[in-house]
C-alpha cells in the first residue's frame, strides 16, 4: 500500500518535471524568436529556434532574432535590443548575435557581441546579408532566409573553431555597434536567371563527356556564380526544379571552397551505364556525393534525385534520407549507415 | 597591405600629392612616441591618490586612538571586577562608562563622516573611471576609421583610373566623379590632419575641454562626410558597386561609423553620469576638494544647443 502511494506521488513528480521542461522548452523557443512582425509561422519559429539552439550547444553562440516594424534606427535599436534581452547570456563565453528585422522600413541587421567581432568581421556579416539572406528575402521567403544565413554562420564557427578562433574567454558582454546592415528587398522578386554571374561559353556549360568533366563545368559555373538554371550539363528535371529555387551567389561560393578541400574518387557507374556517382571518403563529412544521368549530350548533373536522397545535420555533415527512393544505392553497397542515415564507411 | 603601404603606393602612383600623403600620415599616428598621451591626468590622479592616502591615514589613526583609549579606560582583561565594592562606591562604574562613550561618540562623529567622504570619493573616482574608459573606446574607433581612409581612397581611385585606361573617351560624369574624389581626399587629409594634431595636443584632457572637443567632433565629422563622398563616387559605378571587395569595404565603414556613434552614446551617458554627480551635493563638495572636473560632451554646436538640460533627481 505504501509502495503504491509512493509510485503514484513519484509519478506526479515525473509528470510535473516533465511540465516544467516543457514550458522551459517554450520559454527558450519564444526567447530564441521574437516575431513581433508576424513574419513567420509557427512553424518556422520553432525550426529557427532548433537550429540556433543547436549552435548554442555546439559552439556556445546565443543567436536571437527579433522582427519588429517601425524600430527607427535600426542600428541604434539593435545595440540597445541587444542590452535588453541579454543576448550573449546564455553562452558560457558570452558569444552573442542579434538578428533585427524591420519589414516596414525593409531592413534587416546582425548585430555581433564583442567577443564574436574576431570570428564574424563587419565584412563578413554584409556578405552573408546581401550574397544569402536577402536572395531569399526577395522571393518572400523569409525563414528559410535566416536559416540559409545561419548556415554559414556555422560553416564559420566550424572553421573558427577548428583553427582556434573562438577567444575562450567571457572578457566582455554586449555589443558596440559591430554587424552590418542592408535592404531586405522582402518580397522584391527574385529570378535566378537575373543572377547569371558570367557570360561563359554554351561548351563551358554543356553535359560533359564523363562525369567528372560535369563535375569541372558545374564547379567553375558556381564559381563565376553563374546561377542560369538553364545550364545543358543539367538534367531536364533539374532544370524544371532551378527555376523555382533561389540559389545565392554566397551558396555558389560556398559549393566551391567545400569542394576545394575534398578528394574525390573515381566515378562509380551502374551496370547499365546510365547512372553515374561521385563519391568522397565517408570521412571526408561536409563533402556530399553528386549524381549523374546519361543523356543523349553528355553526362548530366542531377540534383533533383541528390535534394530528394541527401540531408545535411547540424554540422553541415551529408546524410542519406533512408525514407527517400533513389536509384543510386549501386554506389554505396560497401558502405554502412548509421539508423540516421550517416555513413560510416566500409 | 598596412595604411602606410597604401599611402606610399598612392603618392608614388601620383593619386596623393606630397602634402596629402603627410596629412594622411598624421591622421594615421594618433600620438607621436614620446610625448605624454595625457598631459594632465597623471597630476589629477596623482592629487586624488594622496587625498585617499591622507584620508586613509586619518581613519587609521581614529581607530587606533580610540583602541588605546579603550583597552586603557578598560582597566585589563585579567582583571575581575568586584561587583560588590562597585556598588558601595557609588559614581565608579557610571564615570568608566561615560568616558568610553565620550571617546565613542567622539570617534563616530569623526569616522562616519569620514568613511562617508571616502565612499562619495571612491564613486567619483569610479565614474570618472568610465568616462576615461568610454573616451579610450572612442578614441581607438577614430583609429580605425583613420586606418580605413587609405584603403578606401586606393579602391576607388584605382578603379577610376582602371577605367579610364579601359575605355577611350572620357565622359563628362568620370571627369566629374574624378573631381569629386580630388575633392574628397584634400578635405579627407585636412579633417584628418585636424583631428590627429588636437589629439595629439590635448591627449585625454581634450574631454574637459567644450571648445577643443567641438573641434574635433567637427573633425570628425568631415571625415566621415569625405568617406560618404568617396562611397557616393563609386556608387556610379555598378560593377565597382556589386563587386565583393567593394562590399567589404563599404561593410567596414558602416561597421566603424556605427561603432563611433555607440562609443559616442556610451561617453555621453557616462558624462551625463559623472557629470550629475559633481554638481549634486553632497559629491559637489567632495568633487571641490578632490579637483574633479566637469566633462565636456562630444556632440556638435547643434546638437549641445538642443540638448536637454542636466537632470537633478
Amino acid at each position: 500500500m505504501r509502495r503504491s502511494s509512493s509510485s503514484i506521488r513519484a509519478g506526479w513528480l515525473i509528470l510535473v518535471l516533465a511540465g516544467l521542461l516543457g514550458l522551459a522548452a517554450q520559454a527558450a523557443q519564444a526567447e530564441a524568436v521574437d516575431d513581433g512582425a508576424a513574419l513567420m509561422s509557427q512553424d518556422q519559429r520553432a525550426r529557427i529556434a532548433e537550429h540556433h539552439g543547436y549552435l548554442l550547444q555546439d559552439y556556445d553562440i546565443d543567436y536571437r532574432v527579433v522582427t519588429a516594424a517601425d524600430v527607427g534606427d535600426i542600428s541604434h535599436f539593435a545595440v540597445l535590443r541587444f542590452a535588453e534581452l541579454g543576448v550573449g547570456e546564455a553562452s558560457a563565453t558570452r558569444r552573442g548575435l542579434l538578428l533585427v528585422i524591420d519589414p516596414a522600413q525593409d531592413r534587416v541587421r546582425l548585430e555581433v557581441g564583442y567577443v564574436l567581432e574576431g570570428v564574424f568581421p563587419d565584412a563578413f556579416v554584409a556578405y552573408v546579408e546581401h550574397r544569402q539572406m536577402v536572395p531569399f528575402f526577395r522571393a518572400d521567403r523569409v525563414a528559410d532566409g535566416i536559416l540559409a544565413a545561419t548556415e554559414l554562420v556555422v560553416t564559420r564557427a566550424q572553421r573558427a573553431a577548428a583553427n582556434a578562433g573562438f577567444d575562450g574567454e567571457a572578457w566582455m558582454a554586449g555589443s558596440g555597434g559591430g554587424g552590418a546592415t542592408a535592404d531586405a528587398d522582402i518580397g522584391q522578386g527574385w529570378t535566378n536567371e537575373g543572377n547569371v554571374g558570367g557570360s561563359a561559353k554554351a561548351s563551358a556549360t554543356a553535359a560533359g563527356p564523363s562525369p567528372e568533366i560535369t563535375l569541372g563545368r558545374y564547379l567553375s559555373a558556381m564559381e563565376s556564380r553563374n546561377g542560369d538554371p538553364g545550364l545543358a550539363l543539367y538534367t531536364a528535371e533539374t532544370r524544371g526544379m532551378l527555376r523555382n529555387w533561389v540559389m545565392t551567389p554566397a551558396q555558389m561560393t560556398n559549393v566551391v571552397r567545400t569542394y576545394r578541400n575534398c578528394t574525390a574518387e573515381r566515378a562509380r557507374t551502374d551496370p547499365t551505364e546510365n547512372l553515374a556517382v561521385i563519391r568522397y571518403p565517408a570521412s571526408q563529412r561536409q563533402c556530399a556525393p553528386w549524381f549523374f544521368r546519361r543523356g543523349e549530350s553528355g553526362w548530366a548533373l542531377d540534383l533533383t534525385m541528390m535534394q530528394s536522397a541527401i540531408r545535411f545535420g547540424r554540422s553541415n555533415a551529408w546524410r542519406f534520407d533512408l525514407a527517400a527512393d533513389h536509384p543510386y544505392g549501386f554506389a554505396f553497397a560497401d558502405w554502412r549507415f548509421d539508423g540516421n542515415g550517416f555513413p560510416i564507411g566500409d | 597591405m598596412g595604411p602606410e603601404d597604401r599611402i606610399r603606393r598612392m603618392e608614388d602612383d601620383g593619386i596623393l600629392t606630397e602634402r596629402q600623403a603627410a596629412m594622411l600620415r598624421d591622421s594615421l599616428s594618433g600620438t607621436p612616441k614620446g610625448q605624454p598621451t595625457q598631459p594632465t591626468q597623471p597630476e589629477i590622479d596623482g592629487r586624488k591618490r594622496w587625498m585617499g592616502r591622507i584620508l586613509g591615514g586619518l581613519v587609521l589613526a581614529m581607530v587606533a586612538v580610540f583602541l588605546v583609549l579603550a583597552v586603557g579606560t578598560g582597566g585589563g582583561g585579567d582583571q575581575i571586577q568586584d561587583v560588590a565594592q562597585t556598588l558601595n562606591q557609588s559614581g565608579e562604574y557610571g564615570q568608566m562608562n561615560k568616558s568610553l562613550s565620550v571617546i565613542l561618540a567622539a570617534a563616530i562623529l569623526l569616522i562616519v563622516p569620514l568613511l562617508l567622504w571616502m565612499w562619495l570619493h571612491n564613486g567619483l573616482v569610479s565614474k570618472e573611471e568610465r568616462v576615461f574608459e568610454a573616451w579610450a573606446q572612442t578614441e581607438s574607433n577614430f583609429q580605425r576609421r583613420a586606418d580605413l581612409v587609405p584603403a578606401l581612397v586606393d579602391t576607388v581611385s584605382r578603379y577610376l583610373k582602371h577605367e579610364s585606361e579601359t575605355l577611350t573617351a572620357v565622359t563628362e560624369a568620370r571627369a566629374d566623379s574624378l573631381a569629386d574624389m580630388a575633392k574628397a581626399i584634400e578635405d579627407l587629409a585636412e579633417a584628418g590632419k585636424a583631428a590627429g594634431d588636437l589629439l595629439r595636443e590635448r591627449g585625454q584632457a581634450v574631454i574637459e575641454e567644450e571648445t577643443a572637443l567641438r573641434q574635433l567632433y567637427e573633425a570628425q565629422g568631415r571625415i566621415g562626410r569625405g568617406m560618404t563622398t568617396l562611397l557616393a563616387v563609386a556608387e556610379d559605378y555598378p560593377d565597382l558597386r556589386s563587386s565583393d571587395q567593394f562590399l567589404e569595404l563599404q561593410a567596414q565603414l558602416e561597421g566603424t561609423e556605427n561603432r563611433i556613434n555607440v562609443a559616442r552614446m556610451r561617453f555621453n551617458e557616462s558624462v551625463r553620469d559623472y557629470n550629475r554627480s559633481i554638481r549634486q551635493l553632497p559629491g559637489a563638495l567632495v568633487a571641490q576638494v578632490g579637483s574633479f572636473k566637469r566633462k565636456a560632451y562630444f556632440q556638435s554646436e547643434e546638437e549641445a544647443r538642443s540638448a536637454p538640460e542636466l537632470e537633478f533627481d
